[in-house]
């Protein structure tokens, strides 16, 4: 027997809490969006009645107001927004126990099982629409398919446009509905792929799925032979509850306030970044191998920056030890135009259960040290102690750790 | 150019300078090989710019003849293709001809071959070292004291200076150094120097060039001469001239990171330990750092152990000759370990240990020539 999988997608999910928090705005168009002083000040999320004047998300706050000046514009809470997703999978438990969290408004339910309690998929999909509006507030998504894929498929191009806001898409009617929609449309095409395939004469998805799948393999590998079954709706990929079970890496991403120029403006976000990845790779009990830095220049026409990584001698979790890999990789590739984000990132990661000594630094100072700042970081907030350089008016560490995902952290539920 | 020669030495000669050639330079002609033939003899020539090897096939060597028929010339021969052609042929002896189109004709018996060559003024000289810094050891003790070193130097870029060994003459000792910053070798030998002035602190070979070097010489008595300039070094023998360049930077003063007092010392049969440490590090090889743990005992036994979860554990006693001072629990890279013994060809061992977290030191017992250092590892 085939199974049942359900992507539950939620309606402009950041703008439906706020609606859902605050009555008084439920007929009027609502925006999400970033600090207009800053970086940030981007659109986030519209609430359906906003995007019927225009207003698309990621564009900026000013450009969403000249099409539409009458919107509510709501910071974000970012941490109510997490607190509400989890509520969502709280509910969604009550069908299921095989769920896995695809994104903050994305699930995937394996509901094969749950048929027999709670009638056919159609079915179980509309309970769990009612009970997701009745206890948030907030209309879901459904889409319906054997696997993940077709699932994602049917809720991105179907289910969002069609009336009760289910569709099923399966092996039988894949060829009709799914085949004639344009390439793009298919999950894991993106514009880049897009113009290639289209270059090949593949503009439907169909085309694709007809595509002999050798020549594909010939000229992207696995991707193209994944892309080629995606097409096909073949998907073996079970619903797995916890997806990032191991660990690959731990890196953070700082879009800056401004574009910073000087380089001792940027050793100083360096800095911070690096203390941040050697924060939380010590707090999951991590080391990593190899440390890689990821800069976006300014310019979005010519896409300027860079990602570098390079292989440690002996494998760290220590801020200074990052810092001096990521700063000297900077250094080289840097061409010295200005830096809209740095990131860094720590990876091939192995568990902390051994620390080779060194005959040239003394180890056990630092890790001493680091302890001892964990067990302040852990009582006192990641502010209690920061360095320096961070006071200085480049530093960004004070401004971050009111954050999550480089927005206003907020309340929570 | 012509010559007939006597193929086995050709060959012999052919591997030696092959050590020093590359397909990844950046001058397309040191690919090659350079032959030279003089009333002398033959001289083969390869480089890669960081290591340069001559060889040289004498005329006449203890009333044997090794070259007819010698009309002098030279030219630059492919190492992609010359060697194999040289092993395969048939004959004991081969004649190489050249042409004025530096097109090489090797003739053995029924099979003839014609290689396209190059010409050898395009091949770059070799530097003649002036020095003064000469000094000569025999051959095995050479060997020795690069087998006992090198292998501590390190593998990645990270710190340069630490891929290669710090070669040290003072008071008329010298002594090679090798440190990969988790272990240190060290072998010392006295030396007789007749020159007395000769002293150096700061020569840092490749390891890559010692590991050729160790490979080229011959185990025997013969005497070898090492000439050291501000950038270079040349070990010469007599038919042999290996030329390598030397490491740029300041080598880490390694003697102050020695500990000079002890807590625990143990006694032990070299090969005892060895084969102890080498069965606990089956399990240990799972994970990536091969770690095991040594841990005194009562009646002068250690425990010598090893866990990895997933795989399963080992625990084994080994019974020394004493243990003197405070009771000890360490863990290490079993591989540091078992690389520091291997060299050690004394029966017996004395190991110092200053505390689980500080390096430790193994020696042959009555031999303060040789140093081993390992760093432990700090379980958590």
């Amino acid at each position: 027997m085939s199974k049942v999988i359900f992507l539950v997608d939620m309606q402009s999910f950041y703008a439906s809490i706020e609606k859902a928090a605050n009555p008084s705005y439920q007929n009027k168009p609502l925006i999400v969006s970033g600090d207009p002083e800053r970086r940030s000040g981007i659109i986030l999320a519209a609430c359906p009645l906003a995007k019927q004047s225009g207003i698309k998300t990621a564009e900026a706050l000013w450009e969403a107001k000249n099409k539409c000046p009458e919107a509510v514009v709501v910071r974000p809470r970012m941490q109510l927004y997490i607190d509400v997703s989890y509520q969502i999978t709280k509910i969604l438990e009550q069908f299921t126990d095989c769920i896995e969290v695809y994104s903050i408004d994305e699930q995937f339910i394996d509901v094969t099982g749950s048929q027999n309690l709670f009638g056919t998929p159609q079915q179980i999909a509309k309970k769990i629409q009612q009970a997701i509006f009745e206890d948030v507030g907030i209309k879901a998504r459904v889409g319906i398919g054997p696997n993940k894929v077709l699932a994602k498929m049917a809720c991105d191009a179907f289910a969002k446009k069609s009336p009760d806001e289910i569709f099923q898409l399966n092996q039988d009617n894949l060829a009709e509905k799914l085949w004639p929609l344009p390439i793009g449309e298919l999950f894991g095409v993106g514009r880049r792929m897009e113009k290639h395939l289209e270059k090949m004469g593949l503009h439907t998805i169909g085309n694709l799925a007809n595509h002999p799948v050798k020549w594909l393999q010939k000229r992207w590998g696995i991707n193209g032979e994944l892309l080629w079954r995606t097409a096909n709706g073949i998907d073996e990929s079970p619903v797995t509850p916890s997806t990032h079970q191991e660990q690959k890496a731990v890196g953070h991403h700082m879009t800056l306030p401004r574009d910073y120029q000087k380089l001792d403006e940027i050793k100083v976000i360096i800095l911070e970044l690096a203390e941040e990845v050697a924060r939380r790779a010590r707090t999951h009990h991590y080391i990593g191998h190899t440390v890689s830095v990821q800069v976006k220049g300014s310019d979005f026409q010519v896409r300027t920056g860079f990602n570098r990584q390079k292989k440690l001698a002996s494998p760290t979790h220590f801020d200074m030890d990052i810092y001096q890999v990521a700063l000297q990789l900077f250094q080289k590739h840097w061409d010295g135009l200005p830096v809209r984000g740095i990131g860094i990132t720590l990876s091939q990661l192995e568990k902390a259960e051994i620390h080779q000594l060194s005959l040239f630094d003394d180890p056990l100072e630092k890790i001493k040290l680091n302890e001892t700042m964990d067990v302040i970081y852990q009582k006192y907030g990641p502010t209690a102690i920061v360095r320096a350089s961070s006071l200085m008016t480049a530093g960004q560490a004070h401004i971050r750790a009111g954050k999550i995902g480089g927005h206003d952290k907020g309340e929570g539920l | 150019m012509r010559f007939i020669i006597q193929r086995d030495l050709l060959i012999e000669s052919i591997q030696h300078v092959m050590k020093a050639i590359s397909s990844r330079v950046t001058i397309p002609i040191l690919t090659g090989i350079k032959i030279e033939a003089t009333q002398e003899g033959i001289k083969l020539t390869g480089s890669d710019s960081d290591i340069s090897i001559e060889s040289f096939i004498p005329k006449e060597e203890y009333g044997l003849e090794h070259v007819e028929g010698i009309e002098e010339g030279s030219v630059v021969v492919q190492a992609k293709y010359f060697p194999d052609i040289i092993r395969k042929l048939p004959l004991k002896t081969v004649e190489l001809i050249t042409d004025d189109q530096y097109k090489v004709t090797i003739k053995s018996g029924g099979a003839e071959f014609h290689l396209n060559g190059q010409d050898a003024v395009e091949y770059p000289h070799l530097p003649k070292l002036h020095t003064d810094n000469s000094f000569e050891l025999k051959n095995d003790l050479l060997k020795d004291l690069i087998k006992q070193t090198v292998f501590a130097v390190s593998t990645v870029e990270t710190r340069p200076i630490l891929t290669g060994v710090n070669m040290i003459i003072e008071e008329e000792h010298l002594d090679f150094v090798a440190t990969d910053s988790h272990r240190l070798a060290s072998r010392k030998i006295p030396l007789n120097l007749n020159n007395e002035n000769i002293s150096f602190k700061n020569v840092v070979i490749p390891g890559k060039s010692l590991i050729e070097l160790n490979k080229i010489i011959e185990d025997n008595e013969e005497t070898i001469t090492i000439s050291v300039t501000e950038n270079q070094i040349l070990f010469q023998t007599k038919n042999l001239y290996f030329l390598s360049r030397l490491l740029d930077g300041n080598y880490p003063e390694t003697s102050r990171l020695i500990p000079e007092q002890s807590k625990t010392i143990v006694h032990t049969k070299t090969k005892t330990l060895l084969q102890a440490i080498d069965r606990a590090s089956l399990l240990a090889k799972e994970n990536r750092n091969n770690v095991v743990k040594l841990q005194t005992k009562s009646n002068n036994e250690i425990e010598i152990s090893s866990n990895t979860p997933e795989v399963g554990q080992v625990n084994e006693d080994v019974t020394t000759e004493s243990i003197e001072g405070e009771d000890l629990k360490i863990s290490f890279s079993a591989k540091y370990m078992i690389d520091a013994l291997k060299i050690i060809e004394e029966d017996h061992v004395k190991i110092e240990f200053t505390g689980a977290m500080r390096p430790f030191i193994i020696r042959p017992i009555d031999n303060e020539h040789i140093l081993q250092l390992i760093l432990p590892v700090r379980t958590y």
